[in-house]
């Protein structure tokens, strides 16, 4: 039942892999599909309290699990990203973009429908994404590292990049704990796109780092885009979108609204978002007449 | 199978880590660190054989190290396959976050509790030096019994992590079966004791098949008889198997429950 495969994935790959990638001069092949996204559907079981007990477990077993409710997070998604492509996934909050993300990454196993994926990918899920908060930057660093498949000697020789990249020069012994929330999203945006990964997955990290470091941030992930890395980016920010991204999907509800051109979609996303009525919220605050 | 094997071999550099991360973990900003490992079970044992030692004095030669080899697996069996249990949520960050291999986690934890294990034994043997046990080539079957153990420990523990994370309940159970087997184990008693027509019953107990056959080659300095080494072999390679294949059935719905 493996609804995904990796194409060539084997340890002999990825050691060639790496002594590719870190060629410049090597041809890339526009046209080569990266990410094949195929009719895919996420179901989630919507039990109202997690602190499933021995008596509820048996109940629903007896009920055949009734008593769940079925959600679908997403439905029949399909697309394709190629090779050098940058794509943004934009939609409202509860959209399914971050859903769609982990599928494509691996994390959540579809329901129904196939994803392919052609390489490697450094997935950057949330700032923290796959952080020891104990341990100290230098130690993230070879955790995350080898969590993406590469040799502790691999990222040795990466290291210095990373740290110089993310600022943290003075805080590499410093348990992650004590960092603010712009030095962990720097530094796991410097390892996402220091590993050089064929496709990079991110989501909302550059809302974080201040000003300057979006700017970096942007140079890097064009650097990268240049050499042949594909990029998927969730973002709620347009104009980040429209200045990284060649293509959109806009998902609402877990099904695809539209896709192409990003920035004819950011447009027409943003015109549907002002047009949506605006629940009147805080009314239920009521002022209590003193005694 | 195979891509299986490619997999392992690709994320074998982040095994080692997590290895390494919890090991640092588990005596952080602990002054005595690791001795911890070697100095809690020499604790136990002065009580235990202070206050046991004139019950069974006349039965039990060298006393301590008897509670010792018996405690030694008791611990390994069941702190490996308990912290099994909560790998998945105490590393939920991370199986959320990125795509590994998730019984990696439960290897981590299992070989956690037999790298105290394996530090435990020191004092043991030192143990058994000082009371004057005679030491024999029949220590050379330590390992073997050590790495049949660890077969059963960590199918135990990918069986308990696949239904410990849906079911947290299992937890409590668990430390109650783990005072259940602290009686009915010949641990801090002999198995003499017993009435020989119910003796059999103890062979349904992996554990004790585990430390008489550890006993043996220790203390009573025998070859290990084939029958224990049989029953053993087959207890944990059937508890690896079932452990592989409840895990696999129960793992991609994992990240509901996380």
């Amino acid at each position: 039942m493996e609804n995904r495969t990796r194409i060539g994935m084997s340890a002999d790959a990825v050691e060639k892999r790496q002594s590719i990638v870190d060629k410049p001069e090597k041809k890339i092949d526009k046209n080569q599909i990266m990410v094949d996204v195929n009719d895919v559907s996420v179901m989630f079981n919507l039990s109202k309290n997690h602190e499933e007990g021995v008596k509820e477990y048996f109940i629903n077993r007896i009920k055949g699990r009734v008593g769940y409710d079925e959600f679908w997070a997403l439905r029949n998604i399909s697309f394709q990203v190629k090779k050098g492509d940058s794509l943004a996934l934009i939609g409202r909050n509860g959209s399914g973009k971050s859903t769609l993300l982990k599928t494509v990454a691996g994390i959540i196993t579809p329901a129904r429908g196939k994803i392919q994926v052609n390489g490697s990918i450094a997935p950057l899920i949330e700032i923290s994404g796959g952080f020891d908060r104990m341990l100290s930057a230098r130690e993230n660093v070879f955790l995350a590292g080898t969590m993406h498949g590469h040799t502790r000697k691999y990222m040795k020789k990466k290291f210095d990049e990373i740290i110089e990249f993310a600022e943290l020069e003075k805080f590499v012994d410093v348990p992650l704990k004590n960092y603010s929330s712009g030095m962990i999203s720097r530094l796991g945006f410097a390892i996402a796109t220091c590993v050089n990964a064929d496709i990079v997955i991110a989501d909302e990290v550059l809302a974080v780092g201040d000003a300057r470091f979006r700017l970096k941030c942007e140079k890097r992930i064009n650097e990268i885009l240049s050499g042949g890395t594909t990029f998927l980016l969730v973002s709620h920010s347009a104009s980040t979108v429209k200045k990284i991204c060649k293509k959109a999907l806009w998902l609402e509800k877990g099904k695809v609204m539209a896709y192409g051109n990003a920035v004819e979609i950011t447009d027409q996303y943003t015109n549907y978002v002002k047009k949506l009525p605006t629940r009147k919220t805080f009314s239920a605050v009521k002022t209590r007449e003193p005694r | 199978m195979k891509s299986k094997i490619y997999e392992f071999m690709e994320f074998f550099p982040f095994l080692k880590e997590i290895i390494k991360r919890d090991f640092k973990k588990k005596y952080y900003k602990s002054i005595l660190g690791v001795a911890w490992s070697m100095l809690s079970p020499l604790l136990m044992m002065a009580v235990v054989t202070i206050v046991f030692s004139t019950v069974f004095k006349r039965d039990i030669p060298f006393y301590p190290a008897y509670w010792y080899s018996g405690n030694l697996f008791m611990t390994v069996v069941f702190d490996g396959s308990s912290m099994a249990m909560g790998s998945m949520i105490h590393n939920a960050g991370l199986i959320k976050k990125m795509k590994i291999p998730k019984y990696f986690f439960v290897v981590s934890t299992v070989t956690q509790s037999f790298i105290t294990a394996v530090f435990s034994l020191v004092p043991y043997f030192l143990l058994c030096l000082v009371l004057g046990v005679p030491m024999t080539i029949n220590l050379l079957a330590v390992p073997l019994v050590i790495i049949l153990c660890y077969l059963f420990t960590f199918g135990l523990g990918l069986v308990m992590c696949a239904y410990g994370t849906f079911l947290r309940d299992l937890d409590h159970l668990y430390k109650v079966l783990r005072r259940v087997f602290l009686y009915i184990t010949p641990i801090f008693y002999p198995i003499e004791i017993v009435p020989d027509q119910f003796r059999f019953l103890f062979e349904f107990n992996p554990i004790y098949i585990f430390i008489q056959l550890f006993r043996d080659v220790t203390l009573n300095g025998v070859m290990p008889s084939e029958r224990l080494l049989f029953i053993a072999t087959s207890y944990s390679l059937l508890t690896l198997a079932l452990g592989i294949v409840v895990f696999r059935e129960k793992q991609d719905r994992f990240f509901l429950y996380i």
